[in-house]
């Protein structure tokens, strides 16, 4: 490479400006640059514009066309020598000359030691505001084939003793974690009062750290900013072979430090469990261990010292040794202190109780660090697990409920579910992608494990007479809802973990473990396009890629309430569990009645309810008259077996409205307006899905009616709210539109009422909720929504435009 | 019609501004008058027109924004829920201020607002700015069990002329803490964290907050709907106030003067020239203020608040003798603090000083010129997001894309 970089001091640039091959180039905020003055002559290439942080796969390069057409605005050619300065120590300003370096500029490439601060300490030191005329110039750029990017295989090999790995970022930085074996050496170590130390200063501290300019040498940070500092500094040393790693090393970093093994992690708080608990654990680990815990099931609730514990049950199979582990274990540890209520926590529930999951996770509360000793004891006993039950893993994998009861079932699932599950528990770089990674399989013709909401979906399908799945890749909901792509890939039941394996490490090498916004795998997706992403996950997968011949779904099942046929003969019935919550004492009774009646089992449902499955005849009798069926029915009214909330703001940070006591309250209501009004009988099912929060916990999007927490404010008043969408159905890859704002929180069931009458007078025979609301216009949805509440001042307007 | 609250229709894809990837494939349309912080940041960080006020941060109910310690302004440090809190209460976007002022004028203002020309005795009027009536009015009422404490201003140890929040609880704090702060604090923000460092022995503190008129403002709105983070503010006073700096600015703008901003004690201004001065009392620089417009808040430009009409108690140097503060109390809360603290201060009743109106006549010209939408105090207090669009797109103080590369990167989720 034979670019020139070094480093220029001011005196040699006031010498130099006037050249006309000299281009002096600021890159600092363009309303600083035109406003506090800049060197007379600069032009102005603000750092925000040549950093591209915001596509996915290319790391923090500019595009080469983005980067030429700003050289080219600023009036630069491809042979001018260019200064370049800021005002943060050099670090931005060396990020530019790094990028043209690498988009393969030719002229000398300069870095003013000390910037804009010891320009004006220097002779001449003069500023301006004026903007100089530049014509534009046609400038090129190209990604050069020797561009001193070194790659995630570079950095590993360095590791293995190929190189020298340099870590640019601060002490505290790099204790925190770091590449193995890598070398520290802050960038701001090589400065004094901001100016570049003296050579031979330099040159010995370098030495000290092992860095000759005979050695190869591989720069990183976190964002390629400081590491460019640094490149810089070396060139100017007349270090020949500098490289620099321009993603981020989190994930490695991650998969290398103990306290994100999530094994390790585990024995830890094991220990505080017998050590001073809480307490002594934030003393010792730091706060941020709080963030951390999720790799092993505990979330931290809003009240200071107790945790959410989060149990895995690979596709909501529980033994019912297992579910009686559970039940006992909410209803003796799930307890409330007395200063938030004890027993009386809950106005509903009083304490000791759990929530079921969407994702066929049981959850408890008020679980202490005290406790958690005993209870992975308990769990470890019966085979259970809360490890990666929350964090960025492999999540509980979602398996449709009634796997080997249904009698037109094409796949048995349990062997790939539990192969799945077992094949990433514990492993600390599974633990660790860029965020979570949901996979689910459904064996049956009606998608009820949902593959269209998961970043990775598997329904039944066909090739040459053999069974297996065909995938889905990035759905998912939160708060950017996307339906999955079919990328047309058959896939042999044995193989699925492979792939999952494939696509997590697709996901670790692509995904973005910085950019908060856009790290779920769906973005990955999105930015390949489905049919790049599968030539890319092929890349990774260790077998040939087929497409299926056929695909066997054809249907969606919303639910599995009500008792139905097995395909043994015998029957199951499906429980309805308004919002997910039972006590424990319940839940360990129901387990103990699966055992009497049943085949020892249960299943959990990504409705949040439970099957009772291998009832006979006598069973299925004796199981109905048992009295806690009165509340957890198989015939439930509609509201009620539609009902489906997050944990909301009793005990969430984020949620801002409370959704189970009130989705209850509402359900029960609901369902006696809807007997009274005799439309009752119509609906099997009216889903409401209360999210407290615009996570989507709650999975609003899927709901005849989503609501999601809110807030509203009026010049006089404030209060709790909801947004409102209508007619979900994932059965047709439909989610709803958010069709309404802020509807104060108690006007909602009105606002349901009024929508279900509207329905009720308005559809065709024949004609589903979700097909009317398809049909009927926003504009006459969104007047039904808004004129059905009568509320004094002020009302709700309804504002058709 | 009901500001904020307010249905429209759902939009497909893209609200904001920018592409940010999350909305590159959206399947969902938004709901109408949804806002998240992003929006905020959107139109008023990114736009270069927040004026670290910090509403947003005392605002937000999950503690989703923080407050970036390199800029100074508010970024997103955990999940956003959308619930728009942020963008309600910034006076720079969703919180019409002059509405808001108007509101608090007719609910809580006396008949007829006193005006004081007032200074302290002794050591406070040393320490404080202009007659140390501040730090005098506050340590009276801490001596006297009235307040548990005041959220002012000092300077940072680190950093000249950077001003810090602090939690003064005793009369030496204060009298440590005196003197004007020409930068944003975000103290309104601090406002928790600060009562958890510190030890006030009360689980339901009554506290002083003193700030910027725009921090006012957004403490009173929130107080006025009941909101938690205004529960511990017992009392008001404003620093009248018609731009603050951005430190980093104000450094480089005192640079260019050839002033060494670590060798600056104190800095004033007053009567439109800007005077630093050092530990000696020597004088290091005297300017025109305008000469420092360029180190000003964008977002300054557009308030009309000089006063700060929203506190309690407001003061200022502007229309009384050299020595002495010019003092405004306006509501209940104000006088009774007021007189309480009598004792301490020598205060004479005046009249509303013509340099005063003068200035904040011109102060509200200048906010009415500048101001993209219209000024109107009459309006509805919430301004809805389609609203600011609609009056800041095309002009240059429109919504700035956000660059992910300079949003606070968190790693919490729920």
């Amino acid at each position: 490479m034979s670019t020139a970089l070094d480093i220029v001091s001011p005196s040699w640039l006031e010498a130099h400006r006037d050249a006309e091959s000299v281009v002096v180039v600021d890159v600092r905020e363009e309303r600083d640059y035109e406003e506090l003055g800049h060197l007379p002559g600069a032009v102005n290439v603000p750092a925000d514009r040549f950093r591209d942080p915001s596509s996915v796969v290319d790391g923090k390069l500019p595009t080469a066309d983005d980067f030429a057409a700003l050289l080219s605005a600023a009036g630069i050619e491809r042979d001018d020598t260019v200064v370049a300065y800021g005002d943060d120590g050099g670090a931005l300003a060396a990020r530019f000359l790094l990028t043209a370096l690498v988009y393969g500029h030719e002229g000398r490439l300069s870095l003013l030691d000390g910037g804009l601060e010891a320009w004006r300490d220097g002779e001449d030191g003069s500023l301006s505001t004026d903007r100089p005329s530049s014509d534009p110039t046609p400038y090129e750029a190209k990604l050069r084939a020797d561009a001193p990017i070194a790659d995630r295989e570079t950095v590993e090999a360095a590791v293995e003793g190929d190189a020298v790995v340099v870590d640019t970022r601060t002490a505290a930085e790099y204790e925190q974690s770091r590449v193995p074996g890598a070398v520290h050496l802050d960038w701001e170590d090589l400065l004094e009062e901001g100016r570049l130390r003296n050579e031979a200063t330099l040159e010995e501290l370098l030495a000290e750290h092992g860095l000759t300019p005979d050695e190869r040498i591989v720069l990183y940070c976190n964002t390629a900013r400081r590491l460019s500092h640094t490149f810089v500094a070396l060139r100017h040393l007349g270090y020949e072979d500098v490289s620099f790693y321009e993603g981020s090393l989190t994930d490695w970093v991650r998969a290398e430090a103990p306290e994100w093994d999530p094994v390790e992690l585990q024995a830890q708080v094991r220990h505080y469990a017998d050590n001073g608990g809480f307490e002594a654990m934030v003393d010792d680990l730091g706060e941020d261990v709080l963030g951390r815990l999720k790799l092993i099931g505990l979330y931290h609730q809003k009240q200071r010292g107790y945790f959410m514990l989060r149990t895995r049950s690979p596709g909501g199979i529980l033994t019912a040794e297992q579910a009686r582990t559970i039940g006992e274990v909410a209803d003796e540890f799930a307890r409330a202190p007395e200063e938030y209520g004890g027993p009386d926590q809950n106005p509903v529930f009083g304490d000791g109780y759990l929530d079921v999951t969407t994702r066929q996770d049981v959850q408890m509360h008020w679980i202490e660090i005290a406790d958690v000793a005993e209870i992975w004891d308990r769990y470890d006993a019966v085979g259970l697990s809360t490890m990666q039950a929350c964090g960025n893993s492999v999540r509980n994998v979602v398996g449709c409920p009634a796997d080997g009861l249904d009698p037109a079932e094409t796949v048995d699932i349990q062997p790939v579910v539990e192969r799945v599950s077992q094949r990433f528990l514990g492993d600390r770089h599974y633990a660790n992608l860029p965020r979570k990674f949901k996979v689910s399989v459904t064996g049956c013709h009606e998608d009820c494990a949902r593959s269209s909401i998961q970043d990775l979906g598997l329904t039944p399908a066909r090739k040459d007479g053999r069974d297996g799945f065909v995938a889905r890749v990035g759905g998912g909901l939160s708060d950017g809802p996307r339906v999955a792509s079919d990328i047309d890939l058959f896939v042999e039941p044995d193989r699925v973990d492979d792939l999952v394996a494939a696509m997590a490490d697709l996901f670790a090498d692509h995904g973005s473990y910085l950019d908060t916004a856009v790290n779920r795998l769906r973005f990955l997706v999105a930015e390949f396009g489905p049919e790049a992403f599968r030539e890319e996950l092929e890349s990774y997968a260790d077998f040939a890629f087929e497409e299926p011949d056929e695909t066997l779904t054809t249907d969606y099942r919303g639910d599995h309430v009500g008792v139905h046929e097995q395909a043994d003969g015998r029957s199951y019935a499906g429980l309805n569990v308004p919002t997910g919550r039972m006590g424990g004492d319940e839940f360990a009774a129901l387990a103990a009645l699966s055992d009497e009646l049943g085949g020892g089992e249960l299943r959990l449902t990504p409705n949040q309810n439970v099957l009772v499955p291998h009832l006979t005849d006598d069973g299925l009798e004796r199981l109905l008259e048992d009295p806690l069926l009165e509340r957890y029915s198989p015939d439930p009214g509609p509201f009620t077996r539609g009902i489906v909330t997050c944990t909301g703001r009793e005990f969430c940070n984020y949620g801002i409205i409370e959704t189970k006591n009130r989705a209850i309250r509402w359900a029960r209501e609901l369902d006696d307006w809807a007997e009274a009004a005799g439309i009752a009988d119509d609906h099997e099912a009216i889903r409401i899905h209360m999210s407290g929060c615009s996570a989507s916990c709650a999975q609003p999007q899927l709901g005849d009616f989503g609501l999601r927490g809110e807030v509203y404010r009026d010049d006089y008043d404030s209060g709790r709210a909801a947004d409102l969408g209508l007619g979900g159905d994932l059965g047709n890859d439909e989610f709803i539109d958010w069709l309404v704002g802020k509807i104060p929180i108690d006007d909602v069931p009105g606002v349901v009422k009024a929508t279900m009458l509207a329905y009720d007078a308005d559809s065709e025979p024949g004609e589903s909720f979700t097909e009317w609301t398809r049909r009927t216009s926003n504009a006459d949805l969104r007047e039904i929504v808004t004129d059905g509440p009568a509320r004094d001042p002020p009302a709700i307007e309804t504002e058709v435009r | 019609m009901s500001g904020t609250h307010e249905p429209g229709v759902p939009q497909r894809g893209v609200k904001g501004v920018g592409s940010d990837p999350r909305e590159q494939d959206r399947d969902v349309a938004e709901a109408p008058g949804k806002i998240w912080f992003r929006d905020l940041d959107e139109a008023v960080i990114e736009a270069d027109r927040c004026i670290q006020c910090a509403s947003c941060v005392a605002a937000c109910p999950s503690d989703s924004i923080g407050i970036d310690e390199d800029e100074g302004r508010p970024t997103l440090v955990k999940m956003c829920t959308g619930c728009s809190r942020c963008w309600d209460f910034c006076p720079r976007s969703g919180l019409r201020y002059e509405r808001h002022l108007e509101l608090a004028r007719e609910e809580r203002a006396l008949e007829e607002p006193a005006t004081y020309a007032a200074r302290a005795d002794g050591e406070a009027a040393a320490a404080g700015q202009d007659g140390g009536v501040v730090t005098a009015l506050l340590a009276e009422l801490i001596e006297v069990g009235e307040l548990d404490g005041a959220i002012v201003a000092r300077e940072r140890e680190d950093e000249p002329l950077r001003g810090e929040a602090f939690l003064a609880t005793s009369r030496e704090d204060l009298l440590a803490a005196g003197g004007s702060i020409y930068t944003q604090t975000m103290g309104l923000g601090r406002i928790e964290a600060l009562l958890a460092e510190g030890d006030l022995g009360s689980d339901d503190p009554e506290l002083a907050l003193v700030g910027t008129p725009c921090m006012i403002q957004g403490a009173t709105a929130l107080d006025r709907y009941d909101h938690d983070p205004a529960d511990p503010i017992a009392l008001t006073v404003a620093l009248m106030c018609t731009r603050s700096f951005e430190h980093g600015r104000l450094l480089s703008r005192l640079e260019s003067f050839d002033v060494d901003p670590a060798a600056v004690e104190t800095l004033d201004i007053g009567e439109g020239r800007l005077r630093a001065v050092d530990e000696t009392g020597e004088t290091l620089l005297e300017a025109d203020v305008d000469a420092f417009d360029a180190a000003g808040l964008r977002g300054c430009d557009e308030c009309a608040d000089f006063v700060g009409d929203a506190a309690d108690i407001s003061v200022g140097n502007v229309g009384s003798d050299d020595g002495y503060t010019t003092a405004i109390v306006r509501t209940e809360t104000g006088e009774a603090a007021w007189t309480r603290a009598a004792t301490a201060l020598e205060t004479t009743a005046i009249d509303r000083p013509t340099a005063l109106e003068t200035l904040a006549d011109w102060n509200r010209r200048r906010a009415e010129s500048i101001l993209p939408r219209e000024f109107d105090p009459e309006a509805s207090v919430g301004i809805t997001y389609d609203a600011h669009r609609e009056a800041y797109d095309g002009t240059d103080r429109e919504p700035e894309p956000l660059n992910p590369a300079r949003v606070h990167q968190y790693e919490e989720w729920c």
